[in-house]
């Protein structure tokens, strides 16, 4: 115990003093790695809380059930139910029907709709209504004695102010209803579902409700102790007589493992991006604790002749590396709960967007992703120290008997690092090389770090150069203060050059994610405009938020026979299905349709060559997304069973495609048709055969039309509005991505004026030097200027270069590890031309502090003071 | 084999059967870890199933309107085998057994197992019904309940299980003169010339094949039986009061073949009991001398015995004497308070049928046979395997048998 | 080489610096015998080799050349953590500019060198005061150094010299910093504790005040031994 306490005394004594009396300077690092604590932070709670509500909600659905009964893209016969239940296996079996629903007058948020049997579903899932329910039975009974009544969720009842007794309306992709309401659910087991948006009804009603009489979504299935353990493949072929072909007994546990991991690869994805903001604080650790190593050289010296060991002072400035980290940390706590909040609703409705479906309220503040972001910042505070903690070992007794020390010409080693650095960001191209490990791109996030620190390093030989290069050039341009401030930059050293590191992180990383973004955007807009092309959709209510996975409306299905000859409709039928754990869907439509009005994005095949054989139904197309995840390529056998049929075609290509869940498998409609059966159709998009001369009115027209023949329950969407809205909703979730990045740079700022200023401090007595050779402040302040300008114009470059190295390992690596999907390759030079100067400016600016401190105090008294 | 959709969708009529498609056998054992609200009141079954069902309490369940239900208010006319079958448009129904049997080597083991249908809603309220409804859409709920007396081991262990009388999960089929009373796994079937019994559940399970010795007994006035004072307080109540059994009991992974003596009761109605009934008593006993004795008490509060209190005298052969109030006295000689509810039961009686000389005592075989429902025990009742001795006409005798006793535990108050 | 009777033992004490492509020499082949309980006053101009042979013999530097040995070690072969032993344990250091840390008080900065050798503060607290007091200093002892004036800074180097009660104490122009009055007090401490404290005494000084206390001079030139006395 004792020498601890002896260190903290000397630790005390020493370095928290001198921080206190340069108590600006710390507070700046500490606020730097506060910032990127909270966003590391912040983002890890916000995707976690959509992660636990994902998970939790489909726990709840699953409940306690052993296997699960269901027909992949299709429904189970209920008569199943009473057949399983005889077998020895099976202790109980229960129906299930699920569908998002909407509430009229609320056309915003669907629901989920639950249809269950009160009884027989007791053994799996909990539930539990409020007091003051209406009528005198219990509510279950309630549910099965009278049609059409619910019992709703609590949030969903308070947001609509929706009481017992009340009468609400409905509506389904067939039809409407009026329900009444039974009972308001506790928050506890189904009525947590869904983030507590969920309704509850009699199987019976939903079946009326939604017109799928005999059916059932899935039977869930618990298995008697005394039968089990036997594998659900064995129970399969144990009841092959008795299941319908094609009918499925898969583990609940597989339920929305696809969706976890989706999920799972965004919160690594942010967690790199947002750990750079901690990365881009490391440097800010680095040249403070560098800064204190250099400015108290006399002092460690003192310190070494009185009796220190190297090894306590380098623990003592290790531990200021740590401190910094705690202190950051602490300050972060607070900034990360007013970050978390904006965060959560970006993060959600991103992975709402792009992955599934989650409803998030709370955080849950989790003891593990704390001690993470404690760690993982203290471990960032702690390796930006060792360097200067080793400078300031190696500080000899001797220095302490001389007042003014000799230079010491210790041999720079620029040179030396460069080679290292060189070697870090060449290590980058085997990296990306590698495949990911279960399902996380491992290699490709050292990759994208090994850059970020090769850059970093390569900075002071790369500033010798650049300092070495532009001086005499300056010389003629700018006058001597330029050429001065050149030579600086050249013999700045490490200490500085470093701290240029910072800048060139957070520049790097602009520029990746602005060519990221932008060629996801670009790759999107693409996609919207020839894939998801036509002129007009049409749809059952709410069958897009239920996967069009139901047939449309035979009212539809017939009023769209008799349509205006002068649109072509490409009807399409969807099935969810899935391969091993990855969901997707199998988009039947008219190809040869489609293929005269649209067009697919390709990745791999000709498309010229294949159009025939893809409309004659030789062969599907997959997306990519489907092919990384399955790793299917072109002239592989797709196979699937969708509902009782086996498929079995060749791939004939491969397209991009980024609607949710990513994976799409496409085949002609006829084609199934003739081969299995008619799919029927849930959604079409309609195209004019040519367009119109007033197209505004040839739209209106054409829906008056469809609702005269087919009614008003349906949705439509003009093909205009729906790519607008699609390209909307994916610019709304790269928010996110560039709150992130702001923080990264404004710590990078935060970075700059640190550096400079304390450049400018430790410089005050070269600069009276220079007053007293005759130099003009003017001339001083200038060549500062010059200096901060050099610094930042070289990290700029270096950042840039390391930026479009980066971008190609996000968009061709990680993105494809991650999601599956890569994107068209495109810089947006417009936006990277106007933003790299607005980014100089502002490091500028941030260097402005630092000229200011020039000459706050009188020359004399520093001349005295020295 | 008479064809039936939905019950309910039957003109209502005694004799006609509820018929659900698909055979249902085997148990299920709901965990007592859940909110299972579901147990019964034999006598007072019309409690049990609105009390059990729901958490309301008794006066709204009295005042209920018992309109659009048929209604038992004279003699029933039955007729079978196809009264053996479900009347769906009465509220309550139910198929009970219960019995005596041991092992060669006189191990002895007490059973019951009833199957309760309960009617939720009127028949009227079918107008409201969509036009093409769902096929788990019904009016009929279906219980079981399962229990096993291990006299020599001191154990009893119960069961039950439910499910709506729609898709084959529930229900009553009648063919070829035969009725299966079916609930998920569990199945009662009547023949002409057998009854067989099948209820499993991961504890213990029941397979056993009866056989009458007796005909039909036709209670209160040809089944007409009173339990009030209105003319339709009343139900319809036939037994088969001595059916000689064998099959097996499984308890755990121990499996007995048994042989014994069996009673069953199929009883129907519409009306609740009248306010001011406290509880109800019910005895079965089979006397070595050939004769059956049921005895039915309805207990007021202040302990005395309503009027409508009645029984029946069934003898050697099988001739039935009906018994008014006044034909017997049933006074209780000990008690016996259970551990789990805190209740106070009789468990030992006198029973005096002055006018055919029986004075006999009944004593419980075993103390605990305490039914035990919900987390709360809302609903909690005892019903258990009886002892009879005493004399008859002089001679000694003895007997066994079951005896249901509701409304001792604190569960009733909650129903109050 | 070595004698026991000698407490400093230099052999042809050599101490190059190499300076790009010339070199400069400190010491050059220096023979130095110093037994305990002297005072010895060493002279010479700057860049006489002064600097450079305290720092030898304070274990702050290492001799390129010939042998040292101190109170029994061997300096020339000493590693660096027997170096950094030895500075905590052998050798009290008095520094021209007195070199206090700027963010320790006078009692942190005289208990510091106990507390690096590993001794706890509240055992030591006691002793330094003993020797604040001694020193007259007392009364500044939770003063930072900026608040104190030159005398009082080198009283408080003295009292950190003294902390770990070293055999030998070096001091490097002890006055150099001091006015008249203030440099003679210091020189009257060293000597006191040379003569009543039996600490061996080593000045290097341009001024005379510590001549009359001297037991033995030195006098370099050139990284060489002009003459003794």
């Amino acid at each position: 115990m004792r020498p601890i306490a002896l260190f903290f005394r000397l630790f005390v004594w020493f370095s928290w003093r001198h921080f206190m009396k340069h108590r600006v300077r710390a507070l700046i690092v500490v606020a730097g790695i506060a910032l990127g604590a909270s966003v590391f932070t912040s983002v890890r709670l916000s995707v976690h809380a959509s992660l636990n509500s994902f998970t939790k909600s489909i726990d709840l659905i699953t409940g306690r059930s052993d296997a699960v009964l269901s027909l992949p893209g299709g429904r189970v016969p209920e008569d199943l139910l009473p057949a399983v239940l005889q077998q020895p296996e099976v202790s109980h079996a229960s129906a299930l029907m699920t569908t998002y629903v909407k509430a009229a007058g609320d056309e915003m948020e669907p629901f989920l709709l639950i249809g269950f049997d009160p009884l027989s579903d007791r053994p799996f899932r909990d539930w539990e209504a409020q007091r003051g329910t209406a009528g005198s039975d219990s509510p279950w009974l309630g549910l099965m004695a009278d049609p059409f009544t619910v019992l709703l969720s609590e949030p969903l009842a308070r947001r609509h102010g929706w009481q017992a007794g009340d009468n609400l309306t409905l509506a389904h992709d067939r039809d409407h209803a009026i329900f009444r309401v039974l009972g308001i659910l506790k928050p506890e087991g189904l009525g947590l579902a869904e983030g507590g948006r969920v309704a509850l009804t009699d199987v019976a009603t939903f079946q009326e409700f939604s017109g799928l009489h005999g059916v059932v979504d899935r039977i869930d299935l618990k298995l008697t102790a005394a039968v089990s353990p036997v594998s659900l493949e064995e129970l399969g072929r144990q009841w092959a007589d008795l299941l319908p072909e094609g009918l499925q007994i898969t583990s609940p546990s597989e339920a929305g493992e696809s969706g976890r991991s989706m999920i799972r690869a965004y919160q690594l994805n942010l967690s790199i991006l947002s750990f750079a903001s901690l990365f881009v604080g490391m440097f800010l650790v680095y040249s403070l604790v560098a800064l204190n190593a250099a400015s108290r050289r006399h002092e460690l010296a003192v310190m070494r002749a009185t009796g220190a060991s190297p090894g306590l002072v380098f623990a003592l400035f290790l531990t200021e590396g740590v401190l910094l980290g705690a202190g950051g940390w602490l300050a972060a706590i607070p900034l990360s709960g007013l970050l978390v909040s904006y965060m959560l609703r970006g993060v959600s409705q991103t992975i709402s967007t792009l992955f599934v479906r989650v409803h998030v309220d709370t955080v849950f503040l989790q003891p593990w992703e704390v001690l993470l972001s404690f760690g993982v910042t203290l471990l960032i505070s702690l390796l930006a120290a060792v360097q200067p903690a080793r400078e300031a070992m190696l500080v000899e007794a001797g220095e302490a008997l001389t007042t003014a020390r000799l230079q010491r010409s210790r041999k720079d080693s620029a040179g030396k690092m460069a080679g290292v650095s060189l070697a870090l960001i060449g290590a980058a191209v085997p990296l990306s090389r590698l495949p990911a490990v279960a399902g996380i791109p491992l290699a490709g996030y050292v990759a994208i770090l090994s850059l970020f620190v090769g850059f970093a390093m390569l900075a002071p030989w790369g500033l010798q150069r650049f300092g070495a290069t532009v001086s005499p050039m300056l010389n003629r341009l700018a006058g001597v203060p330029a050429t001065l401030a050149g030579r600086y930059v050249r013999d700045s050293g490490t200490r500085t050059a470093i701290s240029v590191g910072a800048l060139i992180t957070a520049v790097s990383l602009f520029t990746a994610l602005v060519i990221m973004v932008h060629s996801f955007r670009e790759t999107v807009q693409l996609w919207v405009h020839q894939t998801v092309s036509g002129d007009l959709f049409v749809a059952g209510k709410l069958s897009a938020v239920n996967h069009f996975r139901d047939p449309a409306p035979e009212r539809l299905r017939k009023g769209l026979l008799r349509l205006t000859a002068s649109v072509e409709p490409v009807r399409s039928r969807r099935f969810g299905l899935k391969t091993g754990n990855f969901d997707y869907e199998l988009d039947l439509l008219d190809l040869g349709s489609f293929l005269r009005h649209g067009r697919f994005v390709w990745v791999d095949g000709n498309p010229k060559a294949l159009q025939s054989r893809l409309i004659d139904g030789e062969g599907v197309l997959i997306s990519e997304v489907f092919a990384n995840r399955t790793g299917l390529e072109v002239g592989d056998r797709y196979v699937a069973q969708v509902e009782h049929f086996a498929v079995e075609l060749p791939v004939l290509g491969i397209v991009r495609d980024y609607r949710t869940r990513g994976g799409v498998v496409f085949y002609d409609r006829a084609a199934f048709t003739m081969r299995y059966a008619d799919p029927s159709w849930s959604t079409v998009r309609l195209f004019f055969r040519q367009r119109p001369e007033d197209f505004d009115a040839a739209l209106t027209a054409l829906r008056r039309e469809i609702i005269d023949r087919c009614g008003s329950h349906l949705e439509m969407v003009a093909g205009e509005e729906l790519r607008a809205a699609i390209l909307r909703i994916f610019d709304e979730t790269f928010t996110v991505t560039f709150v992130l990045l702001l923080i990264a740079l404004s710590i990078a700022a935060l970075g700059i004026t640190t550096t400079l200023a304390v450049q400018v401090l430790e410089r005050l007595p070269q600069f009276n030097t220079m007053i007293a050779v005759g130099a003009a402040v003017e001339q001083v302040r200038s060549m500062v200027f010059w200096e901060a300008l050099l610094l930042i114009t070289a990290g700029e470059i270096a950042g840039l270069m390391c930026g479009f190295l980066l971008s190609y390992l996000l968009i061709y690596v990680v993105n494809v590890q991650s999601f599956g999907w890569s994107f068209i390759y495109s810089v947006n030079w417009k936006a990277l031309a106007a933003s790299l100067p607005l980014i100089v400016g502002t490091a500028l600016l941030a260097a402005l502090p630092a000229i200011r401190l020039i000459f706050r105090q009188p020359p004399a008294i520093l001349l005295r003071d020295r | 084999m008479t064809t039936t959709g939905s019950s309910s969708s039957l003109p209502e009529k005694n004799g006609s059967g509820v018929i659900q498609k698909g055979p249902g056998s085997g148990g299920s054992r709901v965990d007592k870890n859940r909110p299972a609200r579901l147990r019964r009141f034999r006598s007072v079954v019309l409690w049990v199933c609105l009390a059990a069902l729901s958490t309301v309490n008794f006066d709204a369940v009295a005042q209920q309107s018992e309109a659009g239900y048929l209604s038992v208010t004279g003699p029933c006319h039955l007729g079978f085998p196809e009264d053996h079958g479900a009347h769906p448009g009465f509220r309550t129904e139910w198929w009970y057994y219960t019995g005596n049997l041991q092992t060669a080597g006189q191990r002895s083991f007490g059973y019951q197992l009833t199957i309760f249908r309960r009617r939720i809603r009127p028949p009227a309220a079918q107008q409201g019904w969509p036009e093409s409804p769902s096929h788990w859409r019904t009016q009929q709920i279906f219980l079981g309940h399962a229990a096993v007396t291990d006299i020599a081991g001191a154990r009893h262990v119960f069961s039950e299980s439910i499910a709506r009388g729609a898709v084959g999960l529930a229900g009553v089929r009648q063919s070829d003169g035969r009725t299966t009373v079916f609930v998920n796994k569990w199945l009662i079937d009547i023949g002409p010339d057998s009854h067989r019994l099948v209820a499993a559940t991961e504890d213990f399970s029941l397979d056993l094949q009866l056989h009458p010795a007796k005909p039909i007994v036709l209670h209160g006035d040809r089944g007409y039986s009173r339990k009030g004072d209105g003319a339709q307080r009343a139900s319809c109540y036939y037994s088969f009061s001595r059916l000689q059994t064998a099959g097996h009991i499984r308890l755990k992974d121990k499996r007995f073949e048994l042989t014994g003596s069996s009673w069953m009761d199929h009883e129907f109605s519409t009306a609740s009991l009248q306010p001011g009934i406290s509880g109800w008593d019910w005895f079965s006993l089979q006397l070595d001398n050939g004769m059956d004795v049921m005895i039915y008490l309805l207990r007021q509060p202040d302990g005395v015995y309503h009027p409508a209190s009645s029984g029946t005298l069934i003898d050697t052969g099988g001739r039935s004497i009906h018994l008014t109030a006044s034909d017997f006295k049933v006074s209780v000689l000990d008690t016996w308070k259970s551990p789990h509810s805190r209740a106070r039961y009789p468990s030992a009686w006198t029973v005096r049928i002055g006018r055919h000389a029986i004075d006999i005592t009944v004593n419980s075989r075993l103390a605990d046979q305490e039914m035990l429902t919900g987390p709360a025990a809302e609903v909690t009742y005892w019903e258990g395997s009886v002892f009879a001795s005493g004399t008859a006409e002089g001679l000694p005798v003895e007997g066994k048998g079951y005896a249901e006793l509701t409304g001792y535990a604190g569960g009733m108050e909650a129903l109050k | 080489m070595t004698d026991g009777n000698f407490l400093i033992q230099a052999h042809q004490l050599t101490r190059i610096y190499p300076m790009g492509r010339t070199d400069v020499i400190g010491i050059n082949r220096l023979d130095l015998e110093i037994a305990p309980g002297e005072l010895v006053v060493i002279k010479g101009n700057s860049g006489s080799g002064k600097s450079t042979l305290l720092s030898l013999l304070a274990g702050l530097d290492r001799p390129t050349g010939g042998g040292l040995t101190v109170a029994g070690v061997d300096l020339a072969a000493a590693t660096e953590s027997l170096l950094t032993r030895y500075r905590r344990s052998v050798i009290g250091m008095v520094f021209q500019n007195f070199n206090l840390l700027p963010t320790l008080t006078v009692m942190e900065n005289a208990c510091l060198p106990a507390l690096l050798a590993g001794t706890a503060y509240e055992q030591v607290a006691g002793k330094a005061v003993d020797l604040l007091r001694w020193l007259g200093l007392e009364h500044r002892k939770d003063h930072l150094p900026s608040q104190l004036s030159g005398g009082e800074l080198q009283r408080t180097a003295i009292a950190r010299a003294l902390i770990n009660q070293p055999q030998i104490i070096l001091a490097d122009e002890p006055t150099g910093n001091l006015d008249s009055r203030n440099g003679k007090a210091v020189v009257e401490l060293l000597a006191g504790l040379n003569r009543d404290r039996q600490r061996t005494v080593i000045i290097a000084t341009h001024s005379n005040l510590a001549d009359p206390h001297a037991t033995c001079m030195i006098h370099l030139k050139d990284g060489e031994i002009a003459g003794r006395a």
